[in-house]
């Protein structure tokens, strides 16, 4: 949804670009009689608005898999009473949290209580500026795209340590420590490995790095290039979730429930809803960083021409842009199930452990991967980004 | 320099170690996904209580002696049992008697040591209350016999895993015809030798 249609292109038909929808829905506009201005103004909310309620919905979907894939892993059903097979329990989740009684305890401190959740969630919603879901199908193609992630992803520790602090409880003390050494330990080697991603591209921009893997469809993603950053990637992105078995900063066993044990009703509400949107977000940035993002297996040019299509036909344009929304959901709901069955199969660690796995063995792995990059990319430049 | 090689390749052995084991672990989960439930479906579907279950306990108020032996082997003293003399027949007349299952552990000592068998056990487990004192029984509630597991048109009764046949864990499916696993008593009972004592008085007799 950039505003960079080249000029003499016919708007929204880019070839080389692929559907625009941004600039189709302008020209249209004007073509009603609108200044330019005003159509753009029309259009601005749109993304944001879709973007937010794909989050949402996309945390609905989560947790839905979340507790039937659970139940199908323990040999139980799960829901399946709330709507068919049971997909409405989450909205009976949400509304009963949102009809709950909001409590502030008496000796928290009232402010730094509810501003915590707000700074927990407010980021992850942020950082869905920079998801991709095709060319121009992001809300907006910032030059630093995974860099803001990155930056934004690092003003949560502030939320959860401000949420453990204004309980004035001692279990809400310790879970958001935890969380804040787990968040700062895990964002080291996770900025590491996008680092060797990013010097592969050349660019810091989400949508520069999925087209450089779309040159030869699954070979060319990341993934083959950069398998011990994909790992480190995924355990970090794990861990900045406080997904099992990172979950230590809630480990019901130990700390009741850590920094969200005095929240209840909405406040509670959006701290659920920022670690499954957080875990959404973390599979779709795994997928566009390591997975070729939007791109299908087999590249959609080759297809179109085998069939004879012309790859700029309007036809091809909306079907592209369509596997491209189709594959990049898919491939994070692949990584979202994995975070599930791992979820299962994984036993909390301890926190002595995973200190030292973030920075004796992941850090050193992500430096080692980020010089073994560079240097391949000096010595094949050709498979490596020249 | 070789300390620092046998590190790597230590810490190498290391990860492909760890990976190995969740790879392990991922396909465990993994194989369970395919597999079906093995939950109840309570309340749709209940197992059938075994035999010796101790659930509510049932009273026969007229077989009853006011004996209160029942009093005597209880824990804690629980059964009430009202009763006052009769001077003119000199005999206990029995009016009342109750158990409260707010209290009741079900140990069935009084089962066990009752001289006229007038209490026994049933196979009802569903005793919740909105009130602790509706669960303090007199003799009409306590007589009342429980609905059958089997019998409710609205249940499906399932068998316990002990009461499956070989090689079955889960009783969804199972036809009720199916034999459980191993012999019953009656079945035991055919294989022992023939040793009635009538029979054996009799062949002692002829051979004598």
């Amino acid at each position: 949804m950039l505003s960079t249609t080249a000029p003499g292109t016919t708007p929204g038909l880019d070839a080389a670009a692929g559907l625009d929808l941004q600039a189709s829905f302008e020209t249209a506009l004007q073509g009603l009689g609108l200044s330019a201005g005003a159509a753009h103004l029309l259009w601005l909310p749109l993304p944001m608005v879709l973007v937010l309620v794909a989050a949402v919905v996309g945390v609905l979907v989560n947790v839905w898999l979340e507790r039937k894939i659970s139940a199908a892993v323990q040999q139980r059903i799960g829901p399946e009473y709330a709507g068919a097979l049971g997909v409405l329990q989450p909205i009976a989740d949400g509304m009963k949290l949102v009809f709950k009684e909001d409590i502030i305890p008496a000796r928290a401190d009232g402010l730094l209580f509810t501003l915590g959740p707000v700074l927990v969630l407010i980021p992850v919603i942020l950082s869905w500026l920079v998801v991709p879901f095709g060319q121009h199908l992001l809300i907006s193609n910032v030059g630093v795209g995974i860099f803001l992630w990155i930056s934004l992803s690092s003003i949560q520790p502030i939320g959860l340590l401000m949420s453990g602090y204004a309980s004035n409880n001692k279990y809400s003390l310790l879970g958001g420590l935890r969380a804040a050494a787990q968040s700062i330990s895990y964002e080291i080697p996770l900025a590491l490995a996008v680092l060797a991603v990013v010097m592969m591209s050349n660019s810091l921009s989400t949508v520069d790095i999925v087209d450089q893997q779309t040159g030869a469809g699954i070979l060319s993603w990341n993934i083959w290039r950069q398998p011990v950053g994909f790992v480190i990637f995924w355990i970090c992105a794990l861990a900045e979730c406080e997904r099992l078995p990172f979950d230590l900063p809630e480990a019901e066993e130990e700390l009741v429930a850590g920094y969200q044990t005095e929240y209840s009703g909405m406040k509670f509400a959006l701290f659920y809803l920022g670690s499954y949107i957080n875990l959404v977000l973390s599979a779709l940035l795994v997928s566009v960083l390591y997975l070729g993002g939007w791109g299908f297996p087999l590249p959609v040019e080759w297809l179109a021409g085998w069939l004879g299509q012309p790859v700029d036909a309007p036809v091809v344009q909306v079907i592209t842009a369509s596997v491209g929304i189709v594959m990049t959901v898919l491939k994070a709901y692949l990584l979202v199930f994995l975070a599930i069955l791992l979820r299962w199969t994984t036993p909390r660690v301890r926190i002595d452990q995973l200190l030292d796995l973030g920075w004796k063995f992941l850090l050193p792995i992500a430096l080692v991967n980020l010089l073994v990059t560079a240097g391949l990319k000096l010595a094949f430049p050709a498979f490596f980004g020249g | 320099m070789f300390g620092f090689l046998k590190k790597v390749g230590d810490y190498t052995r290391d990860a492909v170690g760890a990976a190995n084991y969740m790879t392990q672990g991922l396909a465990v989960t993994f194989d369970h996904l395919r597999r079906r439930p093995v939950t109840v479906q309570y309340p749709y579907e209940k197992l059938i209580p075994s035999e010796r279950y101790r659930g509510r306990i049932h009273y026969e108020f007229d077989k009853c002696i006011a004996c209160e032996v029942c009093v005597r082997v209880c824990p804690i003293n629980l059964p009430v049992v009202d009763w006052v003399m009769n001077k003119a027949t000199k005999k206990k007349e029995l009016r009342n008697y109750s158990i409260d299952f707010g209290v009741c552990i079900f140990c069935g000592n009084c089962v066990e040591y009752c001289p006229t068998n007038c209490l026994s056990m049933t196979e009802e487990y569903e005793l919740a209350a909105f009130d602790r004192h509706s669960l303090n029984y007199d003799n009409i509630a306590l007589g009342r016999l429980p609905t059958s597991v089997t019998s409710d048109p609205a249940v499906f009764a399932l068998r316990e895993l002990a009461y499956l046949p070989k090689g079955e864990m889960d009783p969804h499916g199972v036809p009720d015809t199916a034999p459980r696993v191993g012999r019953l008593p009656e079945q035991v009972l055919e294989t022992l030798p023939k040793t009635e004592p009538a029979a054996a008085a009799a062949t002692s007799k002829e051979k004598a």
